[in-house]
């Protein structure tokens, strides 16, 4: 079982390949898209490299829920509703959607994901405690 | 040698168009993986011809509609050659029938073989080519496609689906240096079109601008092009190869 620092490690390494980015740029705090410049096929990269490094599945929806983006059931005018919230922290226990919850429009998930939810994300599965 | 240090994977590998690709990257320097469905023993007659070959050729079973076993067999090359350069997506059906008389099997069939199977190991390629930053995917596609014969609905259909998947997959697969294309022969000279060939006679020279069926080789060559590194700027295309039956007109 990896530590926390170890996945972080990882992480960064997988991060660093999947976006051209220099490794003192992937911190915790740094979001995929905004400052890392992660476009939509990058997601699917940084999948496949996670399921590499740390040898888990991650089916399609798991790390970034876009089902609920796009279901009526959840989006009005173009926001994220209070069940869809409920979604989403039901499905994304490891991401901080508080600055989203503010003002949930659509688009901005992609935006706010960063690389401690990420992180969170691999720890959730594999069970990291420390 | 354009493909030496290089691998592929061809499916369809045993019979036909796709045999003669196995045969032209597997002269040119490639490590080729081939995957038949049921003819063991052209399969076997294949390895046996290509043995003299500059490196590997290694028959594998499969049947091309079961996605699990694509990426089965994706992860095992992957894994033992460390790289997919390059995919042949050549395994095709037809089952031809007037649309009024066709039966959801003969639709579903050639729609799961040819659509499906492309579909199947594309995904499965997917993930080692935008890891390892590089590849070529070919798919084959059919002048059926924008000019269909009587009797292939199921067939012009599985063939125009290719071409979008093609064209759609080339723009997602760009940014990580993947090219994906297409290669669309006419006529050629193989066991599938042989019905179509008898039926049409000596008259299906005479639609055809160079009067003559093409053969599997030259379907090849144009594939081996296609894949190779002198076409490293061509992206999301349909290659037609068909002595300018696509051109159309009189």
């Amino acid at each position: 079982m990896p530590t926390k620092d170890e996945v972080f490690e990882k992480i960064q390494s997988s991060l660093v390949d999947a976006l051209g980015v220099e490794e003192e740029e992937v911190q915790p705090e740094a979001t995929l898209v905004g400052d890392l410049g992660a476009e939509s096929i990058d997601f699917l990269d940084i999948a496949f490299r996670l399921e590499k490094a740390f040898n888990i599945k991650i089916p399609q929806g798991e790390l970034f829920p876009e089902d609920i983006l796009t279901d009526p059931q959840y989006v009005q005018d173009g926001k994220v509703t209070e069940a869809g919230l409920a979604e989403l922290r039901k499905r994304m226990p490891f991401a901080n959607l508080d600055n989203f919850t503010k003002n949930p429009v659509v688009q901005d998930l992609v935006n706010l994901m960063s690389v401690a939810d990420l992180c969170r994300f691999v720890e959730g599965k594999l069970g990291v405690t420390e | 040698m354009r493909f030496a240090g290089k691998t592929a994977l061809v499916t369809g590998g045993s019979r036909g168009i796709g045999r003669a690709c196995v045969k032209r990257l597997a002269a040119e320097g490639a490590r080729v993986a081939f995957v038949y469905q049921s003819n063991q023993a052209a399969a076997e007659a294949l390895v046996q011809e290509l043995q003299s070959a500059p490196a590997e050729v290694r028959p594998l079973q499969a049947d091309v509609c079961d996605l699990a076993r694509a990426h089965q067999i994706a992860d095992l090359l992957f894994e033992e050659w460390k790289a997919i350069d390059v995919l042949v997506n050549s395994a095709g059906i037809v089952h031809d029938g007037l649309l009024g008389a066709m039966t959801a099997e003969q639709w579903q069939t050639v729609i799961a073989v040819n659509l499906g199977g492309t579909y199947n190991y594309c995904h499965a390629v997917t993930q080692p080519m935008m890891m390892q930053r590089r590849g070529s995917i070919v798919n084959l596609s059919s002048t059926a496609a924008d000019f269909p014969s009587r009797g292939q609905a199921n067939y012009a259909a599985s063939k125009g689906g290719i071409n979008g998947l093609t064209r759609a997959l080339a723009k997602e697969l760009a940014p990580r240096n993947v090219r994906v294309n297409a290669v669309a022969p006419g006529m050629i000279e193989t066991d599938m079109s042989q019905a179509v060939r008898s039926l049409a006679g000596a008259q299906i020279k005479q639609i055809i601008p160079l009067k003559r069926i093409g053969q599997p080789e030259e379907v090849a060559a144009a594939v081996a092009f296609v894949a190779s590194d002198e076409a490293s700027y061509l992206t999301g295309q349909i290659l037609h190869v068909d002595g300018g039956v696509s051109l159309g007109g009189y």
